[in-house]
């Protein structure tokens, strides 16, 4: 695998620093009941998010899932405003409205996160049709889980993308569980890529913890989206560190699977160690990089408890379009 | 040193209410060990030390609602003292 240049690379293992150390210090704080409704950790799933933003162009779509904090950091959103909101402050992406499951902004790409297990894909595939009427240079991403793998509505978007051609990439954070539900326990066929291939698209499965490897496939799919060529969907095979939700610590799966994935494919560790190989780093700048981004959570984390609640007064508001004049 | 609280879990955050005090104050404790038993809405939850160490004073007595998040004691490290 070619490795992109000195500030590119540093910036992708920054960037997965960032995500790992954002959601480690968001449980422990949900734990403590600061984050309302609790939140869905996605560490161990940083490669697949840096590697598919770094592949995109920056007002290109996505729309993701309950598990969405590592895909909105990787979009370019700051810590401070992605902890505001899990804060539910005023100061947060969505407001204060949204907490966790529900971060996004229309304006930058960021088509939001749900609580519908595969309603992203559909999300995005509408988002895809879009930029298609209008002839922009763009494609639309919809991550799913592999949960969302077997529900009825994600292959009917992925249908229609590929009849009209859309712009549309699928991704697959396929991290092997849903909530208990190991995914080769209810998966027909038992290979993913194949499955979509039937519906008449390029299909892969892929190493989902080598961050280069994601970008790769990614910056492809983008190319062919662009070319007119329509949609892609790419399998990226990972694991979830954590339970399903915050403190959740279910007996579906073995300490020994889950320190076999943590310390033989940990993405950061992997891209850590090709970073240094190239000699973009040594040892003390890893050290210093990881230091940089402990502060830059603490300082998220300070900058949402001091963030004020969103006032009562504008509770009506982005509920219509404005002009019905709802008022409390 | 660690605080043992009562952690929010799931959606909601209610309270959760004491049952059982398993170790005193002044108590050794290791890792893994029990210290005490909470209730919340949907089940009984043991709440184990993290780490080991002398346990410092009960901050709430069995029966008592606790509001999640909330700390029901620490447990010292050789050295510490309690704030
Ligand atoms: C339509 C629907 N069905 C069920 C649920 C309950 N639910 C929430 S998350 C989840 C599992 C999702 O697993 P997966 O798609 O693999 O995503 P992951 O949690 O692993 O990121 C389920 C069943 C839901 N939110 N929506
Ligand atoms: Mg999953």
């Amino acid at each position: 695998m070619t490795i992109p240049d000195k500030k590119t690379s540093l910036g992708l293992l920054r960037q997965m620093m960032v995500i790992r150390d954002f959601e480690e210090t968001a449980d422990k704080l949900s734990l403590r009941g600061k984050v309302s409704g609790g939140m869905h950790n996605s560490s161990g799933q940083e490669a697949v998010a840096v590697g598919v933003l770094s592949a995109l162009a920056p007002l290109d779509v996505i729309a993701t899932t309950h598990r969405s904090h590592h895909h909105t950091l990787a979009k370019g959103f700051t810590s401070r405003e992605i902890m505001a909101e899990l804060f539910t402050r005023s100061t947060g992406i969505s407001g204060g409205r949204g907490a966790s499951m529900h971060l996004g902004d229309v304006t930058k790409g960021h088509f939001g996160g749900n609580g519908i297990v595969g309603a992203g894909v559909g999300i995005a595939m509408g988002a895809a049709l879009g930029i298609q009427q209008k002839g922009d240079k763009k494609v639309s991403v919809g991550f799913i889980g592999d949960g969302g793998m077997n529900t009825g509505r994600t292959w009917e978007a992925v249908n229609m993308a590929v009849i009209w051609k859309l712009p549309l990439i699928v991704v697959v954070d396929n991290n092997q569980y849903a909530v208990e539900t190991f995914v080769g326990r209810v998966t027909g066929g038992g290979d993913l890529a194949k499955r979509a291939e039937g519906f008449g698209m390029k299909a892969f499965n892929i190493d989902g913890m080598d961050v280069l490897e994601v970008r790769k496939y990614v910056s492809e799919a983008r190319e062919r989206a662009l070319a007119g060529e329509g949609p892609s969907f790419i399998n990226a095979l990972t694991y979830r560190y954590y339970g399903h939700n915050v403190g959740e610590k279910g007996q579906y799966r073995t300490q020994e699977e889950i320190d076999t994935w943590k310390s033989t494919k940990d993405p950061i560790d992997h891209f850590t160690a090709v970073v240094i190989e190239n000699g973009y780093a040594d040892q003390a700048a890893i050290d210093e990089m990881r230091a940089s981004v402990r502060a830059e959570i603490e300082d998220a984390v300070a900058f949402a408890d001091a963030s004020p609640e969103p006032d009562i007064s504008t509770i009506y508001d982005d509920i219509d379009s404005g002009k019905l004049g709802v008022q409390l | 040193m660690e605080e043992i609280f009562v952690p929010a879990l799931g959606m909601a955050m209610d309270n959760a209410v004491l049952l059982e005090w398993l170790k005193q104050p002044g108590d050794q404790v290791n890792v893994g060990d029990i210290v005490a038993v909470i209730e919340t809405d949907k089940t009984t939850l043991d709440l184990p030390a993290e780490t080991s160490g002398v346990l410092g004073k009960h901050m709430y007595a069995v029966n008592d609602e606790v509001p999640a998040g909330n700390t029901l004691c620490v447990v010292l490290a050789p050295g510490e003292a309690e704030a």
